[in-house]
């Protein structure tokens, strides 16, 4: 009743409110926008959550097996009597395929990034962004199917002409490339103009015939190669790094484009290529941003579970020599999802836990890189936009 | 350096970074047209007598006079080769001990795969599973068995060094001077007319349950568990998003708060899939106890996190997109700040928010690690809307993983694997591509 009568009185005189409309205005506001606030702070809450619960049930394991076994020793037998949770085989493991996709997707990511945001002319990009977003949006299992059902197979059976003709597609150009310019820098200091051409081109076949021996005593190594099994470290980095792409590039294509144009126009301007103002200036100025799209894309290498658990062989052992790629390998995801199945059933032992220690390692490495990279990005945009 | 150096190392540059990308298109290509072709044999194939036989008895379908008429037909067939099975029993009874033994596991061998190829022999006992009932449903299948019924697997281990090498010896050659050589070349010529293979389109792979663990039939319950849990990941995750994202956008004061609510988003944004699942386990399931166990609710409120922070910032995206001036009008018209944002603010953004809706909506209809601990089963059939509570339901992507590498059948049915990821590769890619259709039509508008 009193509220109506609050109501016509303010719309009899239109810009006049009551005090104790106003009063009720002010509190619905403030109450709305704390309830927003609330709403907003579920993230925040999440996250805590999320470490909260991975952490007590992961907290047990180190109460019952201590620290020292989990991160010495590679002896994984959690369903053996007595059981053995050594990780580091598996710590290894991650690390390995993880470090072996960042190989393959780092270069190729930031060139492609540059590729779109310096090379390609506009119209190419629309075309190009819509591939990277397909690639994105491929769900992992799809890429795990790939790997375990066409790639492994092929590795095994052509391990060794796939290495070669690998090997012979990427370096023939770079070495290429490679004689030529040695050869011309070599040169330089020679001031007789025919001279210098002579011994330029008695260098570059010197340098040709190097190249060529290199080129074909490697790939005949590489085709000797006998991959015992397809479903290998390699195998996992190849499509990992697929996995990864789109996030380096990206990422690293908005920080190459918050370089402004002057600098760009800037280098243009004192007669340098294109190359040498990206190589040059513009990397340079991104290299933070860059940074950060790196770890970006390594954390979702890291993190990825069915790729690795389908075709990465899933053995907990440390490959010998520690380097070698062929062999299968064993991941920290891959051993929480394959080993929860029978775990479950035992809620409460140590084998149950430390799946939930392992998410935690997970977790933690995933926080700490994850505050780099933006303490990175927060700093490039500070550089930027000072200069 | 030279100024054709200069150039040519310009060059150089330029062809390498169009290299990678060509490398990723060809990726795409590389993943995407082996599924494709593959997935599409599942739906498209030339099924035999077997399949239709199938489709009558499990799910009534097909024209019952035509079918019967098939059989008839391809019944007159095959029993001459079974005749040929029965005169050699007859022939090897009277064979002396010795000789009996030496034929005795060729000639199991012989009929176990003539088994696999035509099913089990009229008027003996009906085995107990699915999968024994019929020969081979699909033609090329049964070229693979035709061939090994012909030939006999054997392996080489002659150089130790080497791999064992796999080597194949014809069959009919163990049984010479026997009456069964004859059986050998009699299925290789009859085998269209004993299997009578037709060009088939068989829809039912999307409509239809599976039978005996995906040996036969269709995808549907995985099909309907990943649209549930996709959608109900949605119904968590939107509203909350948007939310989240108005007050980002709106309402927030720079400050220390502020920033780590955003640190928060991004956070969440980079843990791991596996550890949602760790989490939806340890908190809905074991702690809530949202459901007894495994369930579509875990399920979605686990996906539901992961994807929130994806539509937050898209939204905030979207919400920053508004050209100012529509703020401006709509408060110099004099309306409130919550007017101005759900009546100009919201529904000029709303596209954007909707673009990134729909590709959250992918994401968590592809998402696995999430749902093994909190959603998904290997084998079941469809749930009705009322189990969503309570009860666990197949995925496609977790019964992709099942298949391909636990299911002990696994090289036998990759038709339906393909078929799988076909099916989820396609929703999630027309989700993708409705989405960046609906983007490139509203830089358009924003564009004028």
């Amino acid at each position: 009743m009193n509220e109506e009568g609050n109501a016509t009185a303010g719309r009899s005189s239109a810009f006049v409110v009551s005090a104790r409309k106003r009063k009720l205005q002010k509190i619905t506001k403030s109450a709305g926008e704390s309830l927003l606030f609330l709403v907003a702070a579920i993230v925040a809450i999440i996250v805590l959550f999320i470490f909260y619960f991975v952490a007590r049930d992961a907290i047990p394991f180190f109460q019952i097996r201590g620290f020292s076994e989990f991160f010495t020793s590679s002896e994984w037998y959690p369903a053996d009597d007595p059981p053995r949770f050594g990780a580091l085989a598996i710590i290894y493991g991650s690390l390995m395929v993880t470090a072996g996709s960042a190989l393959i997707a780092v270069p190729m990511g930031i060139i492609a990034a540059i590729c779109l945001s310096d090379v390609l002319p506009f119209s190419m990009r629309q075309y190009v962004k819509p591939v990277i977003e397909m690639l994105a949006a491929i769900p992992s299992v799809a890429f795990g199917f790939f790997a375990l059902v066409i790639l492994a197979p092929l590795l095994q059976s052509f391990g060794g002409p796939i290495l070669m003709w690998t090997w012979w597609l990427i370096a023939t150009p770079f070495l290429l490339l490679a004689v030529i310019v040695s050869s011309e820098l070599l040169v330089m200091s020679i001031s007789d103009d025919v001279r210098r051409q002579q011994v330029q081109r008695i260098l570059a076949s010197a340098f040709g015939i190097v190249a060529i021996l290199l080129l074909f005593f490697v790939g005949r190594g590489l085709q000797k190669i006998e991959i015992l099994t397809g479903t290998n470290a390699l195998n996992v980095s190849i499509i990992l790094s697929f996995m990864a792409l789109p996030t380096i590039v990206s990422v690293s294509e908005d920080a190459l484009q918050a370089v402004g144009r002057d600098m760009r126009e800037g280098s243009y301007a004192l007669g340098a290529t294109r190359a040498e103002t990206i190589i040059k200036i513009i990397l340079p100025a991104a290299s933070s941003g860059i940074l950060a799209a790196v770890i970006l894309g390594i954390m979702r290498a890291l993190g990825e579970t069915m790729v690795v658990w389908m075709a990465s062989g899933n053995s907990s052992h440390i490959p010998d020599p520690w380097f070698n790629y062929l062999e299968s390998v064993r991941t920290l995801t891959a051993t929480i999802a394959g080993d929860m199945g029978e775990a479950d059933q035992v809620t409460g032992s140590a084998r149950f836990h430390v799946l939930f220690a392992m998410g935690l390692l997970l977790l933690v490495i995933s926080f700490i890189s994850n505050f780099i990279s933006e303490r990175i990005v927060v700093r490039q945009r500070k550089i930027l936009s000072g200069q | 350096m030279n100024l054709g150096t200069r150039k040519l190392l310009d060059r150089s540059f330029t062809a390498l970074g169009i290299g990678s990308i060509v490398i990723m298109g060809m990726m795409l290509l590389v993943v995407l047209v082996p599924i494709v072709f593959n997935g599409v044999t599942a739906n498209v194939f030339r099924g035999t007598v077997e399949h239709r036989k199938l489709l009558y008895n499990e799910f009534r379908r097909g024209d019952k006079a035509e079918l019967q008429r098939e059989i008839v037909e391809s019944d007159a067939v095959r029993s001459k080769a079974y005749a040929m099975l029965d005169q050699f029993e007859v022939e090897m009874s009277s064979m002396d001990e010795a000789k009996q033994a030496e034929y005795q596991d060729k000639y199991r061998q012989v009929k176990e795969s003539l088994k696999a190829l035509l099913g089990p022999r009229p008027g003996g006992d009906i085995p107990e599973l699915t999968r024994y009932k019929y020969g081979q449903t699909r033609w090329s299948k049964a070229e693979e068995k035709l061939h090994e019924l012909l030939y006999e697997k054997q392996w080489d281990y002659s150089n130790p060094d080497a791999e064992a090498k796999e080597y194949f010896v014809s069959r009919s050659a163990g049984f010479q001077g026997t009456s069964l050589v004859k059986l050998f070349p009699y299925v290789e010529e009859n085998l269209d007319r004993m299997l009578l293979p037709e060009w088939t389109i068989y829809w039912g792979f999307i409509t239809d349950s599976s039978i005996d663990s995906h040996i036969f039939g269709g995808i549907w319950p995985e099909i309907q568990g990943t649209i549930f849990l996709a959608i109900g990941a949605m119904l968590f995750a939107f509203p909350l998003g948007v939310i989240a994202a108005v007050y980002f956008t709106e309402y927030a004061r720079e400050g220390f708060f502020n920033s780590l609510l955003r640190s928060a988003n991004s956070t969440l944004a980079g843990v791991p899939s596996i550890v949602f699942g760790l989490f939806g386990l340890a908190f809905f399931i074991n702690t809530l106890k949202v459901s007894e166990s495994k369930s579509v609710l875990a399920g979605s409120l686990t996906l539901a996190i992961m994807i929130l922070p994806t539509i937050i910032r898209s939204a905030e995206e979207a919400i920053l997109a508004v050209p100012k001036t529509y703020r401006e009008a709509s408060l110099g018209l004099g309306s409130t700040k919550w007017n101005t944002i759900v009546t100009v603010i919201l529904p000029a953004a709303l596209p954007g928010i909707l673009t990134g809706g729909v590709i959250s909506l992918g994401r968590a209809a592809g998402e696995t690690a999430p749902i093994i601990f909190t959603a998904a089963v290997s084998v079941g059939s469809a749930i009705g809307l009322a189990d969503v509570f309570n009860s666990p339901t197949p995925a496609l992507s977790w019964n992709i993983y099942n298949l391909a590498s636990e299911h002990e059948a696994a090289s036998e049915i990759r038709h339906v694997q393909y078929g799988m990821v076909l099916a989820l590769v396609t929703i999630v890619l027309l989700l993708n591509m409705s989405a960046i259709i609906l983007r490139a039509r509203i830089s358009k508008k924003l564009k004028g």
